[in-house]
C-alpha cells in the first residue's frame, strides 16, 4: 500500500493582489521505506505540497485534490483530532531553520518530552529517558545536559540534530525534511545528511527530502521528483535523472551543477605591478560582555589572528571557512568597514589602515563590496537607477543626467532591462537584486571587489548565472576580487587561489587546482570531503573530524621538506609546503 | 543581575532628584501663594507672619533643601489645606478608596482584556474580532468621564439597579470599578491581540502543529507563554497609574479618594502636598518599571540563560 498518495493536488493562495496558484495539479506517491527527493527552486511549490499533505497551510490557502491519502487516512476530509494524531506519528517534519522551529521559551527536553507524551501514554520520567536515548542516537554527546538547554544555547547543527531527535520520537512512517541543511555550514550539512540517511535505514522510515540543491538529492534519495512552477516536470530513479534527464528544466538544473566544476584558469601574466590589495598581520579582537553572578566580565574574542594575504591584480582569491572562522570579518577589515585591532591594509601599496575619514574617501572609489543579503543591502525607498547611481553622486562624478545614464547602462551590463531604472528593490527577485548590487559596486570601476557570500541566498540556476556574470565582469574590468564563501563548488569554479580560514587563522593557501588536488591541512580535507557529490553513484560513507581531531592531525613537516626555510617549533606555523602552497604545520628538524 | 539592579536603583535616585527639582521649580513658578485667596483676605502682617512660620520667606534653594531633608526622613510636611494632620496622614486616609477601586478595576479589566484579545486573535477577521477590537477602540477613545456618565445614566437612572455615587457600601463600588476597568481592558485587549498574532505567525507554531500537538495546547502553552512576555511588563505601571486614583472617576462617583488632591494641591498652592504626591508617584513608577524589567528578564530565557555550546 502506498504510504503517501497525492493525486491532482491544487493549492492557491488568496492575496490582496489576487489569487496565486502555488501548486497546479501535482501527483506524488511514496512507498513505505522509500526515499523521495523533491527538487525545485523557490516558488516551485515543493514545500507547499508537503504542507498541504500535513494540512498545515493556513486559512488563506485553497486546497483541493482528487485524493490525498497519508498512512491510510484521507487527509482532505479528516477532522482536526485525526490530523493531530497523524502529525508526528505517521509523518514528522524537520525544517530549514532550526533556530526558528523551536519554541524559544521552553527547553529542548521539555519540547521533545511533550511530543512523545502527545502520542504515547507514558510517564514523564519514561519520556525523559526516551528523550536522552534519542538525543544520544542523533550523536549529541552531552544529551543529559542538553535536556535542560534552551534553543538559543545550541549551535545550528546541534539544534537540527535535536529537531531530528524530536521528529523521530514517535517513530514516524515518513520523515519530511524541508531544506534541512540549507541554513548550515557545508561540513555540518554533510554530517546531518549522513545522519538522516542512517536513521532512515535504521528506523525503516520513508523519507521526503525537499531541497533546491541537487547535491543533497544525489547524496540521499532513491527517486526524484522535479518541480517547477507548481507542476511536476519529471520523475524517476535518481540515476536516471542524473544520467538521462528528459525535461529541459532538469537539464538546466544539472547544467548549473556541472558548470560549477569546470574552471578556466586566467591567463598567466607577469606580476610586475604592486598587488591590488595586501593584508599584513591583520587581527581583530572583539570585546564581549560575559555576565557573571554579580559582575560583568569583559572577554576578548580573537576573531581574526594575524592574517597575511596578497591579492594580485586581475585575480580572484577565494576565502573559505565555516561560519565563525573570521572570513567575513577579514573581508570587512580589508574594506575598513570594520576597524582592525592590529595590522595593515595596503591598497596599491599605500597603507590605508590609519587614514582618516576624508583621506580614505579617495580609496573607497577603488574598493567596493557586494553583500550576501541583497534585500537588506538595497535601500527600499530608492529606485534602482538612484541606487546604482549613488556611488557616482557620492564621489561627485559627472552631472546628474550623466550619472543616471551611466546607471542605466550598468543595469544593462548586468543583464537587466533599462526600464528597470524606475523600479524599486521589492519588485525584483533575489537574483535580479544581486545583479543591481553588483552594478552599484562596479559603477565606479574599482580595482578591488570584496564579494561576501554573494550567491548563498540564491537558487542553483540563478547562482550559476550570477557566478558567470561576476567572472565575465572581472575579466572585462581586470578586477581583483576577494570572494568569501563557504560553498566550495562555487569557489572551485570561480577562483584562481584559495585561502582556507579556520578559527581566525589561515590554515592553508594554494592555487585552486592544487588545493583541491592535494589538500594538506586536515580542516581543508574535511571541507573538501564534505562537498555533496554531483552524481548519486559517488555516494560514500564519510567520517567526520572533531575540533580535537583536527588539532591532533596538524601536519608535521621536517625542515628539509619545505619549499622555503622556517624554524623548527612545537607551535604550528604557516609554512611553504610547495612553491605557492602554504599550510599550517608543525616544523620538525 | 545584582549589579544591574544596583545600577537601576542608582538611576532611580537620579530620576527622583531631577523630578524633585523640576517640580519644585515649576510649582513655585506659578504666580501666587497659598494665602492669596480672595474669599478670606488676610492682612499684610498676618500673611507675612504665616509665610515666615512656613518658611516661605526664605530663598527657594533653602526651602528646597529643607523640604528634601524632611523627605529623606519620611517627613513630607503638613498640608496647608488641612493643617490638622500631616501629609502622610492625609494620604493614608485618602489613598485606600483609590487603591481599592482603581486596583480592582485593573485586576478585573486586565484579565478580561486578555480574554477579549485572545478571542480576537484566534478568530481574526471574523465578527468576534471586529466586536472585540471595537470595544477596545471605544475603551481607549471615549474619555473616562463620559463612560462614567453613561454608566450612571444606564445603571442608576434608567435601570435603577445601582446607586449613582457615594462611598461605603460595596454596591456603590461597582460602577467606579467598571469605569476604572475600561482603560486596562482596552489596552490589554489590543496588546494581547497583536502579541498573539505576532506569535502565531512565527515558524515554530507550524513546527508545533507538525508534531501533532492539539490546537488548544499550542495556544495555551506555547503561544500564550510567548505573548505573555511583553504583556507582563505593562501590568505594574498600569496598576500604579490607575490605583492612584482619577479625579474624573472620583468626582463623578463622589469617591473620597486621592484623585482630587492632584488638582486641588496645585490650585491651592499646597506645596508640601503637591511635592509629596509627585515624589511618591514618581518613586512608585520607577520601582514598577524596575520590577517589570526584572520580570521580563526572568520570563525570557534568552536573557536569563546565557551561553552557547
Amino acid at each position: 500500500m502506498k504510504l503517501v498518495d497525492i493525486v491532482g493536488l491544487r493549492v492557491s493562495f488568496r492575496q490582496h493582489a489576487g489569487v496565486v496558484d502555488a501548486v497546479r495539479g501535482v501527483s506524488l506517491h511514496v512507498e513505505e521505506g522509500e526515499s523521495v527527493g523533491i527538487v525545485g527552486e523557490s516558488g516551485s511549490g515543493k514545500s507547499v505540497t508537503c504542507m498541504a499533505l500535513m494540512r498545515l497551510l493556513g486559512g488563506a490557502a485553497d486546497v483541493s485534490a482528487d485524493s490525498m491519502v497519508l498512512d491510510g487516512v484521507n487527509v482532505l476530509d479528516a477532522n482536526a483530532r485525526t490530523m493531530s494524531a497523524l502529525r508526528g506519528k505517521s509523518a514528522a517534519m524537520i525544517f530549514q531553520d532550526p533556530m526558528t522551529a523551536f519554541d524559544p521559551v521552553f527547553t529542548i527536553g521539555h519540547q521533545i518530552v511533550e511530543t512523545i507524551r502527545t502520542h504515547r501514554r507514558i510517564s514523564k520520567a519514561e519520556a525523559r529517558e526516551e528523550t536522552v536515548r534519542l538525543l544520544e542516537r542523533v550523536e549529541i554527546k552531552n544529551a543529559r545536559d542538553v535536556l535542560g538547554y534552551y534553543p538559543h544555547q545550541l549551535s545550528g547543527g546541534m539544534l537540527q540534530r535535536a529537531m531530528i531527535a524530536m521528529a523521530l520520537s514517535c517513530r514516524p512512517k515518513v520523515l519530511i525534511a524541508d531544506e534541512p541543511t540549507t541554513a548550515l555550514d557545508v561540513t555540518i550539512q554533510a554530517q546531518i545528511l549522513q545522519l538522516i540517511k542512517q536513521l532512515q535505514k535504521e528506523f525503516g522510515m520513508a523519507l521526503i527530502m525537499i531541497t533546491h540543491d541537487l547535491g543533497v538529492i544525489a547524496e540521499t534519495v532513491d527517486r526524484v521528483v522535479v518541480m517547477y512552477g507548481g507542476k511536476v516536470m519529471e520523475e524517476g530513479p535518481v540515476e536516471q535523472i542524473f544520467d538521462n534527464p528528459r525535461h529541459s528544466y532538469t537539464q538546466t538544473l544539472l547544467g548549473s551543477l556541472k558548470a560549477a566544476v569546470v574552471n578556466s584558469p586566467a591567463a598567466e601574466e607577469p606580476q610586475s605591478a604592486a598587488p591590488a590589495l595586501e593584508l599584513r598581520d591583520l587581527s581583530k579582537i572583539f570585546v564581549l560582555k560575559r555576565r557573571g553572578r554579580i559582575f560583568h566580565t569583559l572577554v576578548d574574542h580573537q576573531a581574526v589572528k594575524g592574517v597575511n594575504l596578497v591579492l594580485p591584480r586581475n585575480k580572484i582569491i577565494g576565502l573559505v571557512g565555516e561560519s565563525g572562522s573570521g572570513k567575513t570579518t577579514t573581508g570587512l577589515m580589508a574594506m575598513r568597514l570594520i576597524e582592525p585591532t592590529n595590522g595593515q591594509v595596503l591598497v596599491d601599496d599605500s597603507d590605508i589602515s590609519t587614514l582618516d575619514h576624508t583621506s580614505l574617501k579617495g580609496f573607497r572609489r577603488r574598493m567596493q563590496v557586494v553583500f550576501q543579503d541583497s534585500y537588506s543591502a538595497l535601500d527600499p525607498m530608492m529606485t534602482l537607477a538612484q541606487i546604482v547611481a549613488e556611488p557616482l553622486n557620492i564621489h561627485g562624478v559627472g552631472t546628474y543626467r550623466k550619472q543616471t545614464e551611466q546607471a542605466l547602462d550598468w543595469l544593462e551590463r548586468v543583464g537587466l532591462d533599462r526600464n528597470f531604472g524606475q523600479r524599486y528593490p521589492h519588485e525584483l527577485s533575489g537574483g535580479q537584486r544581486q545583479r543591481v548590487a553588483i552594478a552599484r559596486a562596479l559603477i565606479l570601476e574599482p580595482t578591488v571587489l570584496v564579494a561576501d557570500e554573494p550567491t548563498s541566498a540564491l537558487d542553483v540556476t540563478v547562482k550559476a548565472q550570477i557566478i558567470g556574470l561576476l567572472k565575465q565582469l572581472q575579466q572585462q574590468l581586470g578586477l581583483s576580487m576577494l570572494f568569501i564563501s563557504h560553498d566550495l563548488s562555487v569557489v572551485r569554479a570561480l577562483t584562481d587561489e584559495v585561502v582556507v580560514m579556520y578559527r581566525g587563522r589561515v590554515v592553508e593557501q594554494a592555487p585552486t587546482a592544487a588545493i583541491f588536488a592535494r589538500p594538506q591541512h586536515p580542516y581543508t580535507r574535511s571541507l573538501i570531503d564534505a562537498i555533496p557529490v554531483s552524481n548519486p553513484r559517488d555516494r560514500r560513507l564519510r567520517s567526520f573530524l572533531s575540533a580535537a581531531d583536527i588539532a591532533n592531525a596538524t601536519p608535521r613537516l621536517s625542515r628539509s621538506a619545505l619549499a622555503a626555510d622556517a624554524d623548527a617549533a612545537e607551535l604550528p606555523q604557516l609554512v611553504a609546503f610547495a612553491p605557492g602552497h602554504l599550510v599550517e604545520a608543525v616544523v620538525t628538524q | 543581575m545584582i549589579l544591574y539592579i544596583l545600577k537601576r536603583l542608582g538611576s532611580i535616585a537620579v530620576t527622583f532628584f531631577v523630578v524633585s527639582v523640576a517640580v519644585f521649580l515649576m510649582m513655585h513658578a506659578i504666580p501666587g501663594g497659598p494665602f492669596d485667596g480672595n474669599d478670606m483676605p488676610l492682612s499684610e502682617a498676618v500673611r507675612a507672619k504665616l509665610m515666615a512660620r512656613l518658611g516661605l520667606d526664605q530663598p527657594l534653594y533653602v526651602q528646597y533643601l529643607n523640604y528634601m531633608w524632611g523627605v529623606l526622613q519620611l517627613d513630607f510636611g503638613v498640608p496647608y489645606q488641612s493643617p490638622g494632620e500631616t501629609v502622610l496622614q492625609l494620604l493614608a486616609n485618602a489613598w485606600p478608596p483609590s487603591l481599592l477601586l482603581g486596583g480592582l478595576g485593573v485586576l478585573i479589566g486586565a484579565p478580561l482584556g486578555i480574554l477579549l484579545g485572545m478571542a480576537a486573535a484566534l478568530r481574526r477577521n471574523t465578527w468576534i474580532d471586529y466586536i472585540a477590537s471595537g470595544i477596545a477602540t471605544l475603551g481607549l477613545t471615549i474619555p473616562v468621564f463620559v463612560i462614567s456618565m453613561l454608566l450612571i445614566l444606564v445603571f442608576a437612572v434608567w435601570l435603577n439597579w445601582l446607586p449613582a455615587s457615594g462611598w461605603g457600601k460595596p454596591e456603590r463600588w461597582i460602577l467606579p470599578i467598571i469605569a476604572y476597568a475600561a482603560i486596562p481592558l482596552a489596552t490589554y485587549a489590543r496588546y494581547t491581540r497583536s502579541a498573539m498574532l505576532d506569535t502565531l505567525n512565527r515558524p515554530f507554531v507550524t513546527a508545533l502543529r507538525a508534531k501533532g500537538l492539539s490546537e488548544r495546547r499550542i495556544i495555551f502553552q506555547h503561544v500564550l507563554r510567548n505573548s505573555a512576555i511583553p504583556m507582563v511588563t505593562v501590568f505594574l505601571p498600569m496598576f500604579i497609574g490607575t490605583a492612584t486614583g482619577s479625579i474624573f472617576v472620583e468626582a463623578m462617583f463622589r469617591v473620597p479618594g486621592l484623585g482630587s488632591f492632584f488638582v486641588s494641591s496645585i490650585e491651592n498652592r499646597d506645596y508640601p502636598l503637591e511635592m509629596a504626591l509627585v515624589l511618591i508617584v514618581t518613586l512608585m513608577f520607577c520601582i514598577a518599571y524596575l520590577l517589570s524589567d526584572i520580570a521580563y528578564a526572568l520570563l525570557n530565557p534568552r536573557i536569563r540563560v546565557e551561553g552557547r555550546q
